[in-house]
């Protein structure tokens, strides 16, 4: 019946109107003079306009390998397309956008070529985090976008930003907060875990896992709405109607600099940094062309070309970059982030998923 | 004034004046029949006694006391509809027991009322049946009981009998005269069918275009029609164009007939002429000429087409017996007799 | 002309193409349906073909019976409520002049044209303090203060309502029409007042029809799934939020088919109990 709820990714489709523009007609996305190619899956919507536009044309110009774009349709379903292809021998994509939960189950199965660092000299930029790697030490993955999730405010209702996660947890906040819906899109746990039990290590046990779910409970009569939906928030965010949330930062940024009285915050805690990475199906033909492509997109100009016209926070090393400091704290921050655990997605996802099921709505 | 009086009363539907200034007394007791062609105005001013319609003007009195602001509920008037109206979901007995339930009469009460009212129009032991499962006539008689059971003021009925077949709406017309006759309850019937009003009404009132044209009793209306609406109406007739000669006679296409005058001050106008009352000869005398253009023998009646010129073709209604044998193409000379015509303005 | 009946295979063709779509549209679907809830969650996101009982076994818990019947009764009260209102409402509608009728039927038919979403959001902002209605209250000066309506539950039924009532009253309609007029005019004849007349005569007369809307809402309240997130709280989630959040969001087809058996099951229960009460009425 609609499309407003999607994954995490959706909330690029906010930023289509406003960023992308003409984006959305942009270059056809088969380019047939070259002779090598590449086929790259791209999360459909917001990301495959901003990168046809802004991104494929300059990598084509400076390589010569032409890069046909493939929209990755939403959820779990490209995961189970790529295993299922690469079962055949096929690779419906020779590289995808993948989330870090997929990550972890196409490692489950081999799913991923191994990358070869040394092919890229480019991803000795790269933050450690940005790099996936099986547990034998192979690298899975390179770190294609990264986006933070905030602690945001509408300033007419807090004149002064708060400092910390904890104040989800102020009583003073009852019934005034707007959180996502969902264990693996809120993180909350991993917010829990870090401003009241030491870190995301917590998690490591059911006994940890379950405090952090009692100590979240606590959060319940301050929350207002539970939203799938981002654009319903953020409306209420910027009328005031729910001042204090979790909500996207660059996001939160573009709607202030609009003239909307809403603020982002980076909590001493840290923002929640998500994020996609690059990863090249075992069945592809086309290592060679996928390593200078992750190399290419690895270079701190083309990071930083990616902050300023996507939105994304780089995933290289910020002393690399060129960005200026109001360009950084745009899209990122130095502040230690929230990593989440991906690896309990991964592996208690259905568990997880019923406990905070019954926690919100029992 | 006892009974039931309309002064002036009209109803308008926008520009249409469906009851034009109508004023009727209607004694107790009385069967009333309204007759009239569809759209004449006879069950909207029927509605208008019961309430269901306000008029635009004039009022409506029962024995001197105007009724009507006094909405349908506290009227006390039965009324048969000529869709019925039985409540589908309700039985034979729970629909007759309705009113009385609304009366909050007492359950045996209701019970014992229910089977007199059942016995009063011959259904006995039929108070559990679904009324899905009755009969055309049966469906009518409980429609007349449910409508009695209070004991009515007044009794009205539109069009009650149009859905049952010709032999049943006859058998009933005698039977409805008769429980009117037992009960003495005042009672108006609405009908198109003028046999249905002269076999049971004690008065008819005939209307047109939302007048009373006449009211009278039946065998009145038959023998003297006030108008030619009336005279055509009720019946079949014969109209012939009228006027009076030098001498105050009347002639009509030309020939004086014998014994009949105008009323005075009328100069011409129409004579009304049953068909029956019209004697045919076949000796030349003092008749209108005419010549015999078509013969319809019924076996108990035969009709005479007879071109008496001037455009004008007369009916002529005999029985077998009295009428010689005449063959279409007869020289014939029509005889009105003058105590058989009735003359009348359009 | 005289219908024969059918006697050779090619007799039946007119049959097949209605008995293509059905199956197509319905049998395969729902076949798939079951059959898939019977299937084994891998977990994360895959399946395997097999037949286990685990996800008819989760469902039975205190938590989902919760979220079950509160579904049911949103349900019920959103049909009770739009019948309640629109059976009066239509018998009027039908009372008045054709134009008027016209007038209404088009407004009814327009608001269908309006999806969950545009309704949800509508009312979130009629509901919302900031630009609420509460203001109007203020400026009329019934209140001291806007306040939000939402997230709650009275929310949730008012759009619910909202969004079922033109489907209520174009079922009703046609009914209404038909309606003899003159049943209500007996009844005055008879001594009720018109209110009494109605309640006596006009409701019970339609008992049926009532009692096929009535199902007919209910049935399409429990498919909502937006409105309950959108104008609720999470205690407000329906069913059919849940069955969402599986299918979608985490990917447990297996799951969400068994729940969603579960639901059309509850239902098929509940429409046959409401017929089978109906029946036997009919009857004594």
């Amino acid at each position: 019946m609609t499309e407003i709820r999607k994954k995490g990714v959706s909330r690029r489709t906010v930023l289509a109107s406003g960023l992308a523009g003409a984006g959305l007609l942009a270059m056809p996305a088969i380019l047939r003079a070259q002779e090598r190619s590449l086929k790259v899956g791209v999360y459909g919507g917001y990301f495959k306009d901003s990168f046809d536009k802004n991104i494929f044309p300059e990598f084509t110009k400076a390589s010569g390998i032409a890069v046909e774009s493939v929209a990755e349709p939403t959820g779990e379903a490209w995961l189970v397309q790529l295993e299922q292809a690469a079962r055949a021998g096929q690779a419906p994509a020779d590289l995808s956008m993948m989330s870090q939960v997929a990550m972890l189950k196409g490692q489950a199965t081999d799913l991923w070529a191994p990358l070869d660092l040394s092919k890229m000299p480019n991803s000795a930029n790269l933050l450690d985090r940005f790099v996936s790697k099986y547990p034998d030490g192979r690298v899975a993955g390179i770190g294609a976008v990264a986006w933070y999730i905030t602690l945001v405010t509408n300033t007419q209702v807090y004149p002064e930003a708060p400092e910390s996660w904890a104040a989800l947890w102020d009583p003073a906040n009852k019934d005034r907060l707007g959180l996502l819906a969902l264990v693996s899109n809120s993180f909350l746990l991993e917010v829990t875990a870090k401003t009241f039990m030491g870190g995301t290590d917590a998690l490591d046990t059911e006994e940890g896992q379950l405090k952090a779910f009692e100590k979240l409970a606590e959060v319940k009569p301050n929350v207002r709405l539970w939203y799938r939906d981002e654009a319903q928030f953020e409306q209420a965010l910027k009328s005031g109607e729910i001042p204090m949330g979790q909500y996207y930062h660059d996001v939160t940024g573009l709607a202030a600099a609009d003239g909307h009285p809403v603020r982002s915050t980076f909590p001493k805690e840290g923002g929640i940094l998500d994020s996609g990475s690059w990863a090249l199906s075992r069945a592809s033909q086309k290592a060679e062309e996928a390593h200078v492509f992750i190399d290419y997109m690895s270079q701190p100009a083309i990071q930083a070309l990616m902050s300023r016209k996507v939105g994304t926070a780089p995933t290289v090393k910020r002393e690399l970059l060129d960005l200026t400091d109001e360009e950084f704290a745009a899209v990122a921050s130095d502040i230690e982030p929230i990593i989440p655990r991906y690896d309990l997605y991964q592996t208690k996802s259905d568990w997880l998923n019923q406990k905070w099921t019954e926690m919100i709505a029992g | 004034m006892s009974g039931l009086s309309l002064e002036n009363v009209t109803k308008t539907f926008g520009d249409f004046r469906a009851v034009d200034d109508v004023t009727l007394h209607i004694p107790n007791g009385a069967f009333v029949c309204m007759l009239g062609p569809s759209g004449c105005g006879k069950t909207t001013l029927l509605r208008m006694i019961a309430g269901l319609e306000e008029p635009t003007a004039g009022a409506i009195m029962i024995d001197g006391k105007d009724i009507t602001p006094v909405p349908t509920h506290k009227r006390n008037f039965g009324m048969v509809f000529q869709s019925l109206a039985l409540f589908p979901h309700l039985t034979v007995g729970e629909n007759i027991a309705y009113p009385l339930r609304i009366r909050g009469v007492a359950q045996d009460e209701q019970r014992k009322r229910v089977e007199d009212l059942l016995a009063l129009v011959q259904l006995p032991g039929y108070a559990g049946r679904p009324v899905s499962k009755l009969s055309g006539g049966q469906r009518q008689r409980v429609a007349i009981a449910r409508a009695l059971a209070l004991s009515p003021r007044l009794f009205l009925l539109d069009e009650p009998l149009s859905a049952l077949d010709a032999k049943l709406r006859e058998a009933m017309q005698v039977e409805l005269r008769q429980l009117q006759q037992k009960l003495g309850v005042t009672t108006i019937v609405v009908t198109h069918d003028q046999r249905e009003a002269m076999t049971m009404a004690d008065l008819v009132v005939v209307m047109g275009n939302g007048r009373i044209r006449q009211a009278a009793p039946p065998i009145e209306i038959y023998r003297r029609p006030a108008d030619a609406f009336v005279a055509d109406f009720i019946g079949s007739t014969n109209l012939l164009p009228v006027e009076t000669d030098g001498g105050g006679r009347a002639v009509v296409l030309g020939h004086v007939v014998p014994g009949l005058a105008l009323p005075a001050g009328v100069t011409k106008g129409l004579v009304s002429i049953r068909p029956e009352d019209v004697q045919l000869s076949q000796v030349a005398d003092s008749g209108l000429p005419g010549r015999v253009t078509f013969v319809r023998d019924l076996g108990g009646t035969i009709e005479t087409f007879v071109d008496v010129g001037g455009g004008t073709t007369l009916v002529a209604v005999t029985t077998p017996r009295q009428r010689g044998d005449i063959a279409a193409g007869a020289e014939v000379s029509v005889i009105l007799p003058a105590e058989s015509c009735v003359v009348v303005q359009e | 002309m005289r219908r024969e009946p059918p006697r050779r295979i090619a007799d039946y063709a007119p049959l097949a193409f209605p008995a293509a779509m059905l199956v197509l549209f319905f049998v395969i679907p729902f076949s798939t349906m079951i059959a898939v809830s019977f299937f084994r969650r891998q977990q994360g996101g895959f399946y395997t073909p097999d037949f286990v009982l685990d996800n008819y076994g989760r469902f039975l818990s205190a938590f989902f019976g919760g979220v079950l019947g509160f579904s049911l009764m949103l349900a019920i009260m959103v049909a009770v409520i739009c019948v309640a209102i629109a059976f009066p409402f239509t018998y009027l509608l039908t009372k008045s002049s054709r134009r008027v009728q016209i007038v209404w039927l088009v407004c009814l038919l327009s608001i269908l044209s309006l999806s969950e979403v545009i309704i949800g959001f509508a009312w979130s902002t009629l509901f919302s303090r900031t630009a609420g209605i509460t203001n109007l209250l203020v400026a009329v000066g019934l209140m001291a203060e806007p306040q939000a309506l939402l997230p709650g539950f009275g929310a949730v039924l008012t759009a619910m309502t909202y969004q079922a009532m033109p489907y209520t009253i174009l079922v009703l309609y046609p009914a209404l029409v038909r309606l003899d007029p003159t049943l209500l005019e007996a009844a005055r004849t008879l001594g009720a007042s018109p209110l009494r007349g109605f309640f006596d005569i006009i409701v019970p007369a339609l008992r049926n029809t009532i009692m096929a809307t009535l199902i007919m809402v209910f049935v399409f309240a429990l498919g909502s799934y937006l409105l309950p997130q959108i104008l609720g709280r999470p205690q407000h989630w329906t069913l059919s939020v849940h069955i969402t959040d599986q299918a979608i969001y985490q990917s447990n087809m297996p799951f969400a088919a068994a729940m969603a058996v579960f639901l059309v099951l509850i239902s098929l229960a509940l429409v046959g109990l409401t017929l089978l009460v109906g029946s036997r009425r009919e009857v004594t």
